[in-house]
């Protein structure tokens, strides 16, 4: 079996007339296939569709957002954008969340697929122990960990800090990698590390060289997941970031979500919203096919 | 080699397991202590109390109760998420057009891959907010579809109905993480091999035959991952009920297990009891995850 | 190749491994676990002091921390009391910080020993008061309210309080929460709407019924209240005419916690002419659905008539209720005329509890920014930037006035004495949300008054016999 480095499945099949089974295939198979395409659809409208209303909403008054909901606003005001960029300071927080996620998530991905590497791949007493602690590490609910986390957070004089921010928030996406990473590895074939360990590759290389290039799909995928979880967090820094010019964006967000209980600034927290979010989708969006070529490296055989 | 396994091993877990045993463990271990405590979670004062936190939740009706409404998110939420991200998933990467099952996706696929992960990228308490106007019985869009199609008997005040504010949430939950298992799920199948399912179409398999013959057992692991991991969230969730039923829902319909648990810590100065709810919540979770884990472990597929 | 299967594990090998990951990690194991909780010895609180100008013995150099709830009120005037203070003592550095977080930020600074010098603890996520006195986490105010006010040094601060503000502040014998503003609970209207439709304004039950049917005649509902968090808010219609029609002792009862509280005659009355209400459709259909910032929307599109709560509901509307609203508030009626409180009579709450922890690192200084507060300058720069009454009187002497405001000072006037509060949700947190279910329930049909008042005994008795729960009285 060889590694198929073939181009990415967008090639017509009309080029294949012998592979092609029967036209339109059976009447089952054409109602199965509109239902299919409906739903696509469907599916596509109802994803679409609250973000889209969210984007519209930003540009109307308190007022209007209560009085018609569901109609175009009749004036566009751009200066909910500003009060929130300003007032809510979503610029700043924007950048603090940068700062502190990716950083958070290479080191994540980076020691993650040590543990899961190691874990999957090789037989060592304890190795099931340390397996189900990282487990374990995703079942508790966090918030009660809390304050016990904060003054070790305190005790190590990391308190309001990036890279203690940083550290706890790779310390916390652990469990999820390892998880994620650790099946996967084990579904990677190991015949190429035998034949480099043959040839005197170390542990290491091995790994750098061979194993995480293969990894490539699951890293990326897990990555992504991760890096909106923690974009996403924010109970975490709500105790141990307690400056406000440190913020994270959703820690702001969720501030200015919270006011809305007791005071309403409907447009502001809507358009901090769309702040916030149209960066992240942008970069997703860019990102995207960058994936894509990546996930169609084409099957391990 | 026996000795440079052992030093590569130990190499390549000291950093991640220290990171891990002091921010992680540590706190959970202290938290755990103090759920054999009386601990209310504003001073320094706290007694040890062994198990009596334990024994009064045993007999706790209002913690029962919450978590039968985790269970009933934990059966209903990921059986749907999992189904549509798998269906999506299959239709954009290995459904291929019509008859070439096992290249690529239907058309348009690249366009969904990128619009179906929107959602997830929506936080939690946003959608909690977003949903929020979508369920208002007057002004909301689902009501307001409902009549504009005639369906004016079908109406309801969602959130404030004892028998569709569980469901209403369920709703929002399984849009916001749909998107997350159809990039798991693409993953998986990007990575699967096309003989296979050059196989089966030589064989005049059709979508349907190869997706439940093919597809879903090899990527069987992934499934049972995104299982045990999204069933994990729905026994912890917190964070959109919050937001939508902060008091429990209509006639108490919509508690959960994590907001008793954080009614007690915060609220009521409990914080010993609310740790022992948590220290039995983890429990749960880890019988979930070993039970879905041993499942089915002979049927792995190997290729 | 692929790696080997673990080896199937057998169930008893699997726990123990599981109990080995769990034992990794015992509580005092390792370098890093400094017990965490470890609260700090008696804190000194700095003195300075004692003169004419500084009856608290403020230390004049000594830091002010002030942490402020970011809700209703804003934080605009604590930024301008804060000023106050630095004109006063100008070598003291102050800190504000206003968060909507406050039992989330709070908590570890309670427990690590540094808790800040004044708390407004406040909103959906504030320490619950029974916790923090039962701790002892406050501080004594005594001495705030034997010193002589900002403004007259001839006069006592106590006595430059509104009634009610020493009560609803006292747990046991000592005062230890300033409630700073002085909510009113009522039914809030559109003057200008009710002028032009004719609605008269209730002052008995039987006026309520014939008005809300007219009201509900002419295609709007007469009540809304917002079902998903703020059903309690419509206790104060049936409570409150409860209270109103039997006297104080009503109330004195349930807070109390006496047996068959909740079943006293003008209890049972009012709250069966509530089921009546909801039973004619008095209420706005899908309120059960709604916040109670939709609901109250919907209210001041004059799709409902009367919205009932307290008196942050004007500033909490501003924005999105239209400039001609004309807001107003309306007591709560009377069951009959022979009530043993006037129909004028209101339920004032003092709320916006503002506390000196006891561990605080300047307590004098606290209670000097507490003093300033209920000063002149202070209380009406609070009145006219939250359209609010802090609870000092003559607070809103010549200030603009908003229409709710105006409305407010005027019930306010006319109820002169006839005030009253309720503490049993301050003193027991059950109720909170026992109130929201059961009360939700009542107005949505699904149980009847009977019902709904069981449940409140239920709960009473339970409270009464629960021996670890603290009891107050009054």
């Amino acid at each position: 079996m060889s590694i198929d480095a073939r181009a990415p499945s967008a090639t017509p099949s009309r080029s294949h007339p012998s592979r092609r089974a029967p036209e339109g295939g059976s009447a089952g198979e054409r109602t199965l296939n509109v239902f299919s395409h409906a739903f696509l659809v469907l599916w596509t409208v109802l994803a679409l569709v609250p973000l889209l209303w969210a984007v519209l909403t930003a540009f109307k008054s308190d007022r209007e957002i209560f009085t018609s909901p569901w109609s175009l606003p009749t004036e566009w005001h751009v200066e909910n954008f500003v009060r929130a960029w300003t007032t809510a300071n979503i610029g700043r927080y924007f950048l603090n969340s940068a700062i502190v996620v990716c950083a958070a998530v290479v080191l994540v991905m980076l020691l993650g697929a040590m543990v899961a590497y190691v874990l999957a791949r090789y037989e060592f007493r304890g190795r099931d122990v340390i397996y189900y602690t990282f487990v374990a590490g995703m079942t508790f609910p966090i918030f009660l960990a809390l304050v016990p986390l904060f003054f070790v957070v305190q005790n190590v004089g990391m308190l309001g800090t990036y890279h203690g921010l940083i550290l706890v928030y790779t310390a916390y996406a652990l469990p999820f990698t390892v998880f994620f990473l650790t099946s996967f590895f084990r579904t990677l074939p190991g015949a190429l590390v035998e034949a480099a360990m043959l040839d005197g590759c170390s542990h290491a290389g091995a790994f750098f060289k061979i194993m995480l290039p293969l990894a490539r799909p699951g890293m990326i995928s897990v990555g992504i997941l991760n890096f909106l979880g923690l974009w996403n967090q924010f109970l975490l820094p709500l105790v141990l970031m307690p400056d406000d010019d440190k913020y994270v964006l959703s820690q702001g967000l969720a501030v200015l979500a919270a006011n809305q209980g007791y005071r309403s600034d409907w447009s502001a927290l809507f358009a901090g919203l769309v702040i916030a979010l149209l960066p992240v989708l942008a970069v997703y969006i860019a990102f995207q096919r960058r994936i894509q070529d990546g996930l169609n490296v084409g099957a391990m055989k | 080699m026996h000795y440079g396994k052992y030093r590569f091993v130990a190499s390549f877990l000291a950093v991640p397991l220290l990171l891990y045993i002091v921010f992680v463990i540590s706190p959970y271990a202290q938290a755990f202590y103090i759920s054999m405590t009386d601990w209310s979670g504003f001073s320094a004062d706290r007694n040890f109390i062994g198990l009596g936190n334990y024994a009064e939740l045993l007999s706790d009706a209002r913690f029962w109760r919450a978590m039968w409404h985790n269970i009933a998110l934990l059966i209903v939420v990921p059986l749907v998420t999992l189904g549509i991200a798998l269906f999506l998933a299959t239709m954009t990467t290995v459904a291929g057009r019509r008859g070439m099952v096992g290249r690529g996706g239907v058309r348009g696929s690249r366009f969904y891959q990128v619009v179906f992960f929107f959602p997830h990228v929506v936080p939690l308490v946003i959608a909690g907010i977003l949903f929020a106007f979508f369920y208002n019985p007057q002004a909301g869009l689902l009501n307001g579809m409902l009549r504009l199609v005639g369906f004016e008997w079908l109406t309801r005040p969602w959130l404030g109905d004892t028998t569709f504010a569980l469901p209403a949430v369920m709703g929002v939950l399984i849009w916001v993480y749909v998107g997350f298992y159809y990039v798991v799920f693409s993953a998986a199948m990007k990575s699967l091999p096309t003989d296979v399912f050059e196989a089966a179409v030589l064989d005049g398999a059709g979508r349907f035959r190869t997706f439940v013959s093919l597809t879903v057992p090899m990527i069987t692991d992934s499934i049972k991952t995104s299982y045990i991991y999204l069933g994990i969230l729905m026994l912890d969730g917190f964070a959109l009920l919050q937001v939508m039923l902060p008091d429990g829902g209509p006639d108490g319909s919509t508690e959960v297990v994590a907001q008793y648990l954080y009614r007690a810590a915060f609220t009521e100065g409990r914080f010993g009891y609310a740790s022992a709810i948590g220290v039995m919540l983890c429990l749960v979770t880890l019988v979930l995850a070993i039970v879905v884990l041993r499942m089915g472990r002979r049927d792995r597929v190997e290729f | 190749m692929t790696p080997p299967h673990r080896s199937a594990l057998d169930r008893r090998q699997f726990l123990r491994r599981l109990a080995a990951a769990g034992l990794l990690a015992v509580p005092g194991a390792g370098v890093l676990s400094a017990c965490a909780t470890s609260g700090g010895g008696p804190t000194t609180s700095v003195e300075g002091e004692v003169s004419a100008q500084n009856p608290l013995g403020v230390a004049a150099d000594a830091g002010l921390d002030v942490v402020i709830f970011n809700g209703g009120y804003g934080d605009e005037y604590a930024l301008y009391h804060q000023d106050m203070y630095r004109k006063r003592y100008p070598e003291a550095e102050v800190s504000h910080t206003a968060t909507t977080q406050i039992a989330q930020e709070m908590q570890p600074r309670f427990v690590a020993g540094n808790p800040p010098d004044v708390l407004d603890d406040s909103g959906a996520q504030k320490i619950e008061y029974a916790t923090l006195v039962s701790e002892g986490q406050l501080s004594d105010l005594a001495p705030l309210l034997d010193a002589p006010s900002w403004d007259d040094p001839n006069v006592k601060v106590r006595d430059t309080l509104l009634p009610g503000v020493v009560e609803q502040g006292t747990f046991g014998d000592q005062f230890l929460i300033l409630n700073y503003v002085y909510e009113t609970f009522a039914m809030w209207y559109s003057k200008p709407l009710f002028e032009q439709r004719g609605w008269a304004v209730p002052t008995t039950w039987d006026e309520l019924m014939a008005v809300c049917e007219q009201i509900k005649a002419e295609g709007v509902a007469p009540f809304a209240y917002g079902g998903t968090n703020a059903a309690d808010y419509v206790l104060d219609l049936n409570l409150g005419a409860a209270i109103k029609q039997g006297g104080l002792d009503v109330v004195r009862n349930i807070d109390n916690l006496e047996p068959g509280s909740w079943t006293q005659d003008t209890v049972v009355a009012a709250t069966e002419g509530l089921q009546e209400m909801v039973a004619k459709g008095y209420f706005m259909p899908g309120s059960e659905g709604l916040k109670h910032t939709e609901a109250q929307t919907a209210w001041t599109q004059g799709e409902a008539a009367f919205y009932v709560s307290g008196s942050w509901l004007e500033n909490e509307m501003k924005g999105i209720a239209p400039p001609d609203f004309g807001m107003a508030m309306a007591p709560v009626p009377v069951l009959d005329s022979s009530s043993a409180m006037p129909a004028t009579a209101l339920r004032t709450q003092p709320a916006e509890a503002f506390l000196v922890p006891s561990r605080a690192k300047n307590v004098n200084g606290g209670m000097e920014y507490l003093r300033l507060m209920l000063s002149k300058e202070g209380a009406g720069k609070f009145a006219e930037l939250t359209a609010s009454v802090p609870g000092v009187k003559g607070a809103t002497e010549g200030i603009k006035k908003t229409p709710a405001l105006e409305s407010l000072s005027a019930g306010l006037d006319a109820a002169g004495d006839d005030v009253f509060t309720w503490q049993f949700r301050t003193w027991y947190s059950p109720y909170s949300q026992l109130l929201k279910t059961e009360l939700g329930n009542l107005l949505a049909g699904r149980t009847d008054a009977p019902g709904f008042l069981a449940a409140m005994q239920a709960e009473t008795d339970r409270l009464a016999a629960d021996a670890n729960v603290t009891k107050y009285s009054r």
